[in-house]
């Protein structure tokens, strides 16, 4: 864009500005891509606590189950403390993917294998997707 | 003290026209400088908003000058949704604006940049980290992606690397053949600390790039907008 047309643009800075108001919403992509289950639980607890600290208005959460990870999802179909970990999460808005590369590969069906997933919650890559998140002004985090 | 920087610098940074230096110097006085910060913030979304008015425009037939009358036409047409959503965020009280959530821009079109960081030495971990990294790969390869893609190892993730101790040289030999946007890269500070310490001269794989500091690499790298991911 050249600097005369932006000039010209300058009149709509007030819309901008507005539009900084939801710019102060935290955008976040945890990697949940590790097998052993301590660790797995420690990063539920992780999220949890980043909502609690910043209110769950104020973030944009999304966690990137891949790998490894899956095996948390696995887990959850027949464990209560996972799935009422999960589920509080979801209820506060995060949003969780899932790696379809990972699942392809491990043969695993997303409607039988793994605790509340849905066709719309998987993504091709969880690599690809926690790269193209950060693309978007997501931070990564990895617990 | 934050350094000032002039418009013209700041479109610049708002572009991705600036060199690695000039970025860094911008994030720096932007955390030092709140006002600075959010004036960035603000010249983001005039583009954001200009980039949403272009997507739903048909490319004109002659370029120049239709495309500034367009632009015109794009601008009172904004100016005018503008106005009325700021009559409507006055009379009620959360200030959202819809239209700006649909801002994100065709991901294809870009050159994807991805940093993968490998710490752990681990023969099981080792595989699944190639196996990541040969699946992301092959799915920018089938998705037309442009892309590219630098594994950055320390610590003992060096064991990937290392001629010595690699369980998987041939399969690393094979991704180096197969990708050309893929490159390796071991840690000088870790290779310093195999001699120093453990009196280990480690020989690495071919092809395999020596970068000064795994850490400082990473850092590097996500000051150029590339993503950073561990596996």
């Amino acid at each position: 864009m050249t600097s005369g047309r932006r000039r010209f643009l300058a009149t709509l800075l007030l819309a901008a500005a507005t539009a900084c108001a939801a710019a102060d919403v935290q955008k976040v992509v945890y990697h949940v891509g590790m097998d052993e289950l301590p660790a797995q639980k420690f990063a539920l607890r992780n999220i949890q606590n980043h909502i609690d600290a910043v209110g769950s208005k104020n973030i944009d959460l999304r966690m990137v189950v891949a790998g490894d990870g899956v095996t948390l999802l696995q887990r959850a179909r027949n464990d209560e403390n996972l799935k009422a970990a999960i589920d509080s999460l979801k209820l506060l808005g995060v949003k969780v993917l899932v790696c379809q590369t990972t699942l392809a590969a491990r043969k695993l069906d997303f409607k039988k294998d793994l605790y509340d997933v849905a066709a719309a919650d998987l993504v091709p890559n969880g690599v690809a997707e926690i790269a193209r998140l950060q693309m978007r002004g997501y931070a990564y985090v990895k617990p | 003290m934050a350094e000032k920087f002039s418009e013209e610098f700041l479109n610049a940074f708002v572009d991705n026209e600036l060199d690695a230096e000039e970025k860094s110097r911008a994030y720096l006085a932007m955390q030092q400088d709140d006002a600075l910060s959010r004036q960035v913030c603000e010249l983001r979304s005039l583009q954001d908003l200009v980039r949403l008015a272009y997507r739903d425009v048909p490319p004109p037939p002659s370029r120049q000058r239709v495309r500034g009358l367009k632009l015109n036409a794009i601008a009172a047409g904004l100016a005018l949704v503008v106005g009325v959503a700021i009559g409507w965020v006055l009379r009620t009280p959360p200030p959202t604006v819809p239209m700006l959530t649909a801002t994100a821009p065709a991901a294809t079109a870009e050159q994807m940049k991805v940093l993968i960081h490998i710490s752990d030495g681990r023969r099981e971990h080792l595989k699944g980290a190639l196996d990541e990294i040969e699946n992301l790969a092959r799915f920018y390869r089938s998705a037309g992606q442009n892309a590219r893609i630098e594994v950055v190892t320390n610590g003992d993730g060096i064991n990937l690397l290392r001629a010595d101790t690699s369980p998987y040289a041939a399969r690393i030999a094979q991704l180096q053949r197969d990708y050309d946007n893929l490159v390796f890269e071991a840690c000088q500070n870790t290779l310093d600390s195999l001699r120093n310490e453990r009196a280990i001269t480690a020989r690495l794989l071919p092809g395999v790039t020596v970068i000064d500091s795994g850490v400082a690499q990473i850092m590097r790298r996500q000051t150029q907008g590339w993503a950073y991911i561990q596996v």
